[in-house]
């Protein structure tokens, strides 16, 4: 930040050429050693990810010490549910529990783990999607170009939340479908993302050296055009993952997406509507749960972005 | 350069909106007079009334509230209030009694029926209310030209000639005869000595020649005969909005109307009376104990009256899973069985339901018969008994497991998720894999229809409150409802002889041994029987709301 | 001018003709029969189902609408690519069909009983999102780093990363319940719903909640946006000879800066109006709210396709208008914008 200030370049043209990828300014050789560097500096950018490693672990390790403190998150006992029913936080049962008597921490952890695998699983297809589209769209321009774009644009003119509900009333609904029509859905925004940072990449005089030296078109791809336009699809593949969560929340809050009694997000704050006005707790926690995930994705696309000096098409 | 004015112009006016809103904020709340005048331009009202006098009953939006084709509680609530049919049911007395006709006679073979109407009643837009205006209205039920089949016309079968209108053979229904204006003869195709119950049914009401001039007119503002005409026609997803008829033939209603308030859920209608917008209103699951306490229950459990406004009563309603019978898992009687011993009935009514409602033991509802004997001998709890009969040929591996994976369908919102998540924990308890599938109402009905549902769950309510209303519709052979594909042809032959029966107690009878046969076969599986989980405002005097979930409001008064 | 109108009107058709023919193949695909969700649970006879199918065009009929039918006298089924054809036919005279329930009623006429209530929740939306975001952007502007901005940018974090379901009902737990609770009753807000002869509010105390709620991930934006793009219209060259020439810093920002910051902005607002006329399906279903969304997100789980085939259509071709005013009137704002058909993407 300081940088800036001393700096007397216009802001705006110091961008537009950190885009262009040039940077011939900075003495550093790796743009990748570089961006770890100054992504260390920013102070958001490492809580959001120190956060998201955190959710992570306990997602992952919650199967060993979950179930001994806080029972199942679906299992119901039939003997006890009637006296567990509703209790508000307390000690034992920190964020309380539902009507059916299981432990909304409990329910909260095993939400984490769909959310991270939907947000994970369907932005890797809308990526691989998204980077094969952009690529072949890019390097081949022409008539490919045409046609890519074109079916692009329209998959993005369609209501993204309609389309998403649409496309699971035809599929049904259940997690593998949330993934899949969540991912396909998305890959228009990173081939757009990605064939304009191939398209920017091309133009630079290496790319014509290594066309001169007799360097073949896989090996220009491979070797020149997709190390340099990587690092805006990975800025918008950190922020699409938040995306991915929201609208897996969504459609399970609608009644679309995860099938109960698996404990999705989306599907505790619907079962905790219900009782908002007395016992609101049973919505407001899996709320701050998607809320302070989302975020730090957010945060730490953000971060990744300064750092990887991407400049973000839209906001 | 005319878009820079163009948009700055838009954003000034926006901000002078947006401090308007401001000022006006302090006094959004209407008084009585702001409810009337604003709406008196927008309502083509006569004589609207009072904010004070009128019920706010919340509904979900109704399929249809013109009688041809109301089928759901939502819009026969509406229906009801709107028309008169030839009988009415008196729940107190347990008989059928009359209404827009004052006596009939039977035949001795229990085939033709004579209804006698009411002198001088009107439609609410002057008609009289003809011997002609109830076959227009039959008519109209069996129509197969309508723009939308009447998915009700069952209810008209035993009336000879209807199923060959039904199927466009016929214009009219041939039992169906207008002996003079206030005599209406109708023969039966098999004698059916309970006829005169069924015709309590508010579908099967007079219409006024307008519904045929103008049905798209009529389906969005029917014309009755009923204590109640509309105000304005149904805005979808929000309101249908009623007032007093006051050239009604019968007692005139003690309040000015009723304001059918359209909530898309029970939450967000308990929301809104919480917040005093809705007098009369579902309970949402588990709230029932609270709300006694602040509310106080009911004494009969039927009538809401101010400071016992809880209503608990049982309903004319069975909740029961639906099994398919010709799935290539469930086809095995011992399996079924061992469901319906596996699933702890109790446990689902006292925790999801508070222990209002009741287990069930059998298809009959407590209301329609309570005779003990009725009981289904594996419809009980019964974990090791299950468990024993499992054992024999689906043996469970180390796991616990027995290879048996079902599905649970159920349609989308109310309490159907938590019941079939307890259900799926009953059945995994003994060892039988489940997953849950979830759809919309309409869909799922489809996917029912289909035969593509493993394990589903439905709702039966009498339309009529005769016990052939539990088995007809969903245990025959070629009934619509049977959703199990169940088919006997003992049962169906019993049925027919059963509907002949004149002494009522003779007919009871046969119709107890038809369920006993039902039970035997376990085509469906019940789980409880429904009772009211309602709650009225502390305005509302002597409102009761019957067993079959309708509120009559000719008696209801304001405290 | 008239040329670059028509050269986007001209991309648009192939989009158009994309998006209706993606959903008008899902329809196909879905399983079911449509002719049983008009029916209900009824059993058709033949006769009756043949006049439906008619009816809806899913068999062959001559001129006066009757079933054609072939030498073994069945119906024909009219092929997808016809019934497409057909039905792009009908929208070019403005006909979009008929619902398979609610009784039959055209489509038409459904969306009109509910595009106002969406077009006005729209319009208050925008308002606040208008007022507040912009408003909030330009004070983090000029107080750059202050607690303000810091304040400014964690909120407008937070918005975006909350679902907005969940952020209406806190609304409602916050308006609605817990300030009734606390002044008694005296001062709330309606918490859902859209008023009515009955209600207990006037209408217009309906729009606040779902509105505020519409608003919030867009406000949130607006902000942003107004704060990036006025802090770089800071730092061009104009403004700072401006401020060299002796002009408060005052008279700068609103004289000069703020006119040219707002352009982007503008814009924004003007695309997020065309995406609140597709309906909020989360924020219309959790304020019950009676328009277009919830009514698209009912049809599809209902599956009464006609309708949702014809709010996508109404939405898409709403948006894309919508857009191209935007962009006309952008480029009339910003003059390094020509219609030489050269515009960067």
């Amino acid at each position: 930040m300081k940088e800036t200030n001393t700096n007397n370049f216009d802001v705006a043209e110091a961008s537009e050429e950190a885009r262009t990828g040039s940077g011939s300014v900075r003495p550093s050789r790796t743009l990748w050693g570089d961006a770890w560097q100054r992504l260390k500096r920013n102070k958001l950018a490492v809580i959001a990810a120190i956060w998201i490693i955190f959710i992570v672990i306990v997602a992952v390790s919650a199967d060993l010490w979950v179930p001994q403190h806080f029972g199942s998150p679906t299992e119901i006992d039939s003997a006890s549910m009637k006296d567990m029913s509703r209790l508000p936080p307390s000690p034992e049962h920190p964020f309380g529990t539902d009507t059916l008597g299981r432990d909304v921490l409990c329910r909260v952890i095993y939400g984490a783990r769909i959310s991270l695998s939907v947000g994970v699983l369907a932005t890797a297809i809308s990526t691989i999607i998204g980077l094969i589209a952009g690529a072949l769209a890019a390097y081949n321009g022409g008539w490919w170009d045409t046609l890519i774009m074109r079916t692009a644009d329209i998959f993005l003119a369609f209501p993204y939340t309609l389309f998403v509900i649409a496309m699971l009333a035809v599929i049904g609904p259940g997690i593998q479908n949330v993934f899949i029509a969540i991912g396909v859905l998305g890959w228009p925004s990173i081939a757009r993302v990605f064939r304009s940072a191939i398209l920017s990449v091309k133009e630079n005089d290496y790319v014509d050296a290594a066309r001169a030296m007799g360097a073949s078109d896989a090996r220009i791809i491979v070797r020149h055009i997709f190390p340099n336009s990587v690092a805006s699809v990975v800025v918008y593949a950190t922020m699409n993952i938040g995306g991915a969560i929201l609208t897996e929340s969504a459609l399970s809050f609608l009644g679309m997406g995860v099938v109960p009694p698996n404990p999705s997000w989306g599907i505790m704050i619907q079962d905790g509507q219900t009782y908002l006005a007395t016992e609101p707790w049973l919505m407001i926690m899996p709320g701050i749960a998607i809320l302070t995930t989302v975020l730090a994705f957010t945060l730490l696309g953000d971060g990744l972005r300064d750092a990887l000096d991407v400049k973000m098409k839209d906001a | 350069m005319s878009g820079l004015n163009v948009s700055r112009r838009t954003f000034v006016e926006g901000g002078i909106a947006a401090s308007a809103v401001a000022a006006l904020a302090a006094c959004g709340k209407k008084d009585d007079s702001a409810a009337t005048s604003s709406n008196a331009g927008s309502e083509a009202s006569s004589g609207s009334a009072s904010k004070g006098n009128v019920i706010k009953y919340y509904i979900t939006n109704p399929v249809a509230i013109d009688p041809y084709n109301a089928q759901e509680t939502q819009g026969m609530q509406v229906t009801q209030a709107l028309y008169d049919s030839l009988t009415g049911f008196d729940w107190d007395a347990g008989k059928v009694v009359p209404k827009a006709a004052e006596s009939w006679d039977v035949s001795d073979d229990a085939k033709v029926f004579t209804f006698h109407l009411v002198k001088d009643a009107k439609f609410h837009n002057g008609d009289p209310v003809d011997a002609a205006s109830f076959k227009r209205g039959w008519e109209r039920i069996c129509d197969p030209t309508m723009s939308t089949p009447s998915v009700i016309a069952y209810h008209l079968n035993p009336i000879k000639g209807a199923e060959e209108m039904q199927e466009g053979k016929a214009k009219e229904i041939e039992g169906v005869k207008v002996v003079d204006d206030l005599t209406l003869e109708v023969t039966l195709k098999e004698p059916m000595a309970e006829f005169p119950y069924i015709c309590t049914h508010d579908a099967l009401a007079p219409v006024p020649q307008a519904a045929l001039d103008d049905p798209e007119g009529f389906a969005v503002a029917p014309i009755g005969n009923g204590p109640f005409k509309m105000d304005g026609k149904w805005v979808s997803d929000q309101y249908i909005n009623l007032v007093r008829f006051d050239d009604y033939y019968g007692t005139p209603a003690k309040i000015d109307g009723i304001y059918f308030s359209i909530q898309k859920d029970p939450a967000t209608a308990f929301r809104e009376f919480e917040a005093g917008n809705i007098d009369f209103t579902d309970i949402p699951a588990g709230r029932i104990q609270e709300l006694e306490g602040k509310y106080g229950t009911s004494e009969d459990g039927y009538t809401v009256n101010p400071g016992k406004q809880v209503l608990k009563g049982e309903e004319a309603g069975v909740y029961w899973l639906t099994v398919n019978v010709n799935d290539e898992v469930l086809k095995d009687l011992t399996l079924r069985q061992a469901i319906s011993l596996a699933i702890n009935r109790q446990n689902i009514v006292d925790t999801v339901f508070e222990g209002t409602r009741l287990p069930a033991t059998c298809v009959f509802p407590t209301p329609i018969d309570d005779d003990p004997s009725n009981a289904w001998e594996f419809c009980k709890y019964d974990k090791e008994a299950a468990i024993k009969l499992l054992d024999e040929k689906y043996p469970a591996d180390d796991k616990g497991k027995r290879g048996i994976k079902l599905t649970l369908s159920y349609n989308s919102g109310g309490d159907h998720e938590d019941i079939m998540s307890c259900v799926q924990g009953d059945l995994e308890a003994v060892g039988i894999e489940c997953e849950q599938s979830s759809m919309e109402w309409a869909a799922y009905l489809s996917a029912m229809g289909d035969g593509t549902v493993q394990i589903g769950r439905m709702g039966w309510n009498a339309d009529f409150p005769i016990m052939d209303n539990f088995i007809y519709p969903n245990f025959l052979t070629t009934s619509e409802n049977n959703y199990s594909k169940y088919s006997n042809k003992e049962l169906d032959e019993g049925l027919v002889e059963a509907r002949k029966i004149l002494d009522e107690e003779k007919r009871k009878a046969a119709y107890r041994e038809l369920n006993a046969m039902i039970g035997k076969d376990l085509p469906v599986i019940p789980l409880m029987y429904y009772a009211h989980n309602n709650v009225g405002s502390e305005r509302l005097k002597n409102l009761y709301y019957n067993p079959q979930t309708k509120a009559d409001f000719e008696k209801a008064e304001f405290a | 001018m008239i040329k670059y109108i028509a050269k986007r009107i001209v991309q648009f058709i192939p989009v158009f003709l994309g998006v209706t023919l993606i959903l008008f193949v899902l329809q196909n695909v879905v399983p079911g029969d449509p002719i049983k969700l008009i029916a209900g649970e009824k059993k058709l006879d033949e006769q009756t189902e043949i006049s439906l199918r008619a009816a809806y065009h899913l068999i062959e009929t001559d001129e006066n609408g009757e079933p054609v039918f072939d030498e073994n006298g069945n119906t024909i089924e009219t092929p997808m690519w016809k019934r497409y054809i057909q039905y792009i036919t009908g929208l070019l005279h403005g006909d979009l069909g008929r619902s398979y329930q609610q009784n039959g009623k055209p489509v038409a006429e459904i969306l009109a009983e509910k595009y106002p209530y969406t077009i006005k929740l729209a319009l208050v939306a925008i308002v606040i999102e208008s007022i507040i975001g912009i408003a909030a952007g330009m004070i983090s502007a000029i107080k750059r780093y202050s607690a303000w901005d810091i304040g400014v940018t964690t909120v407008t974090s937070a918005l975006v990363a909350m679902p907005a379901f969940w952020f209406g009902m806190l609304q409602q737990l916050f308006w609605g319940i817990f300030l009734k609770n606390v002044t008694g009753g005296a001062f709330y807000l309606p918490i859902s719903g859209a008023g009515g002869p009955h209600a207990e509010f006037q209408d217009w105390a309906y729009y606040m909640l779902p509105a505020l709620t519409l608003a919030a991930v867009s406000t949130a934006y607006t902000a942003r946006i107004m704060r990036s793009q006025l802090l770089e219209v800071l730092n061009q060259d104009y403004i700072r000879t401006a401020r060299a020439k002796g002009l408060s810093r005052k008279a700068v920002i609103f004289r000069h800066a703020l006119k040219n910051a707002l352009i982007p902005v503008v814009t924004y607002i003007g695309m997020d109006f065309g995406g609140m006329l597709a309906g909020a399906i989360l924020t219309e279903t959790v304020f019950n709210w009676p328009g277009v969304g919830f009514e698209t997100y009912r049809a599809i789980t209902q599956r009464d396709w006609p309708i949702v085939l014809g709010s996508v259509t109404v939405i898409v071709v709403v948006v894309m208008v919508i857009n191209l005013v935007v962009d006309v009137s952008y480029a009339f704002l910003d003059p390094r914008i020509r219609f030489d058909g050269s515009k960067s993407e």
